[in-house]
């Protein structure tokens, strides 16, 4: 049902919910806001990925914790500012989940891009995975090779990425040069205001979402300075 | 040497990519593992290295359980030269990167210079030793791969697609090399599409399908099998093929395929 939403009105959703996750102020609230994202996980069908995306920012989000607590010594800001950048991820990450890059391409579109950025990014998005196979393959190859990723000290762990970092940068230099030769031999650029295949227009019941959405917005922001005033940390 | 006991392996997507695979590669044995895209060959040679570790069963390379030995410690016993020798090459020069493994596994410095100039000599990359691994050709840098593997002298060599982007004269050097390989003593894996490549090489063959072993066997026998190949979705040798059309002449100077191929290279007479 989400993903069917106009790529436009999920876009807005996801600006909403970055929005909130700025103005709390409170543990409270953030759960509360936390919540509400999950919620919209589960009404995707997209709960099981971002849970996986909220596992991959527990070590950034410890981090932050960490430096905040050595520099603040309050553990309530700490814990708040490590579950924000949580709350950040997953907002940004629920649009990019449900949204296929030709959908992207189309809301890019729609706020009238320069043509050869919009291919830039949604190209870069697209070999999102094909790096991430790349790195998998090179490391094959090198731990082939003798190489131990996780052995010696952290400054030899660093070095030990040297041998997965430059074929990897090598190869998608490459690929981009590729990429652009069998652009330019299928004609690409060669007509200055191409039209599109799909035409996006909101349906009744996209705009019902967004004007919901922003009416969500709006009450939770003024609950949040008005009817539960909080200390600003 | 190497042997697989009932190996089931299934990707994080859920794809089951080996189902009970059972095989035993003996010492100094050649073998080639045919298969169309996604059969699973690639899988199974994963496990030898212990880079992927079976869902269920056991491999056991050298009397040695993948399983629980790292992957360091098995590629000393097994060299892998993979199918794009571009997610290997970082080094400054092609000597740096030849003596990449020899120091990952400890190699005193003297007989890193010897191997490395045994291999580039070996391989015909003597010209190329101060040169820069990235600029050479694909078939240059696929010759560089594989002898980075040599100048460790494992017991094991896996070839994954070897023949990819190799011209003819290239393809018999390589098949040359296989040959000098077995003769040596060492135990060879090939991973191939390249039927034409792997029948004058006459190596057991074991053809998969869907994660499965569907036949194992020599060439000669398995490469004239129509039915097991096309169950498999791989070609039959031109050769065999060019046979069958001749077999069905009465005249016919030849009595099966493979005194064919002896023929044609000039080692008999019809």
């Amino acid at each position: 049902m989400y993903h069917r939403l106009d790529p436009r009105v999920k876009l807005l959703i996801s600006i909403l919910m970055f929005a909130t996750t700025l103005l709390v102020r409170t543990l409270y609230e953030l759960a509360a806001v936390l919540a509400f994202m999950v919620m919209v996980a589960a009404v995707a069908t997209v709960l099981h990925r971002v849970g996986r995306t909220m596992a991959f920012t527990a070590l950034f989000s410890g981090f932050i914790f960490v430096v905040n607590f050595v520099f603040t010594r309050n553990l309530e800001t700490s814990i708040l500012y490590a579950a924000r950048f949580v709350a950040i991820v997953v907002s940004t990450s629920l649009f990019f989940i449900t949204t296929s890059p030709d959908e992207l391409e189309q809301v890019m579109k729609t706020f009238r891009f320069p043509r050869d950025v919009i291919f830039a990014f949604v190209t870069a998005v697209r070999f999102i995975p094909v790096m991430f196979l790349d790195t998998i393959q090179i490391m094959d190859a090198q731990k082939s090779r003798g190489l131990e990723l996780e052995q010696g000290n952290l400054l030899k762990r660093v070095r030990n990425m040297i041998p997965i970092l430059i074929p990897l940068v090598v190869n998608s230099v490459v690929r981009s040069g590729e990429l652009a030769e069998a652009m330019e031999s299928r004609a690409y650029g060669s007509v200055p205001r191409p039209t599109s295949l799909v035409e996006y227009r909101a349906s009744a019941k996209d705009t019902a979402v967004a004007f919901a959405a922003v009416l969500l917005f709006a009450l939770t922001a003024y609950s949040f300075y008005f009817v539960f005033p909080a200390k600003i940390l | 040497m190497i042997e697989f006991q009932d190996v089931t392996f299934v990707h994080q997507n859920g794809v089951k990519a080996l189902d009970g695979v059972s095989l035993k590669i003996d010492s100094g044995e050649t073998v080639a593992i045919v298969g169309e895209n996604g059969a699973g060959k690639t899988t199974l040679v994963k496990h030898v290295t212990g880079l992927l570790k079976p869902a269920s069963g056991k491999v056991m390379v050298d009397g040695l359980d993948t399983s629980s030995t790292t992957t360091a410690k098995l590629s000393r016993k097994v060299g892998v030269a993979f199918q794009n020798p571009d997610h290997q090459l970082f080094s400054e020069s092609v000597e740096e990167e030849m003596s990449f493994a020899l120091r990952n596994f400890g190699f005193p410095a003297e007989l890193v210079e010897q191997r490395v100039a045994w291999g580039l000599n070996l391989f015909g990359l003597t010209e190329y030793r101060k040169s820069s691994p990235l600029v050479l050709s694909g078939g240059e840098k696929k010759r560089l791969t594989l002898a980075c593997i040599l100048a460790w002298d494992p017991e094991v060599v896996i070839l994954d697609e070897p023949t990819v982007g190799q011209d003819s004269i290239q393809k018999e050097k390589l098949a040359g090399t296989i040959r000098m390989l077995t003769s040596s003593g060492k135990t060879v894996v090939v991973v191939s599409h390249d039927i034409e490549f792997l029948w004058p090489i006459q190596p057991r063959v074991v053809v998969m399908k869907a994660g499965r072993v569907l036949g194992d066997g020599p060439a000669g026998k398995l490469m004239l099998d129509k039915g097991l190949l096309d169950a498999a979705r791989v070609a039959r040798p031109h050769l065999v093929e060019f046979y069958e059309s001749l077999s069905n002449r009465p005249e016919t100077p030849f009595v099966d395929p493979l005194e064919a191929r002896r023929w044609v290279e000039g080692e008999g007479s019809p």
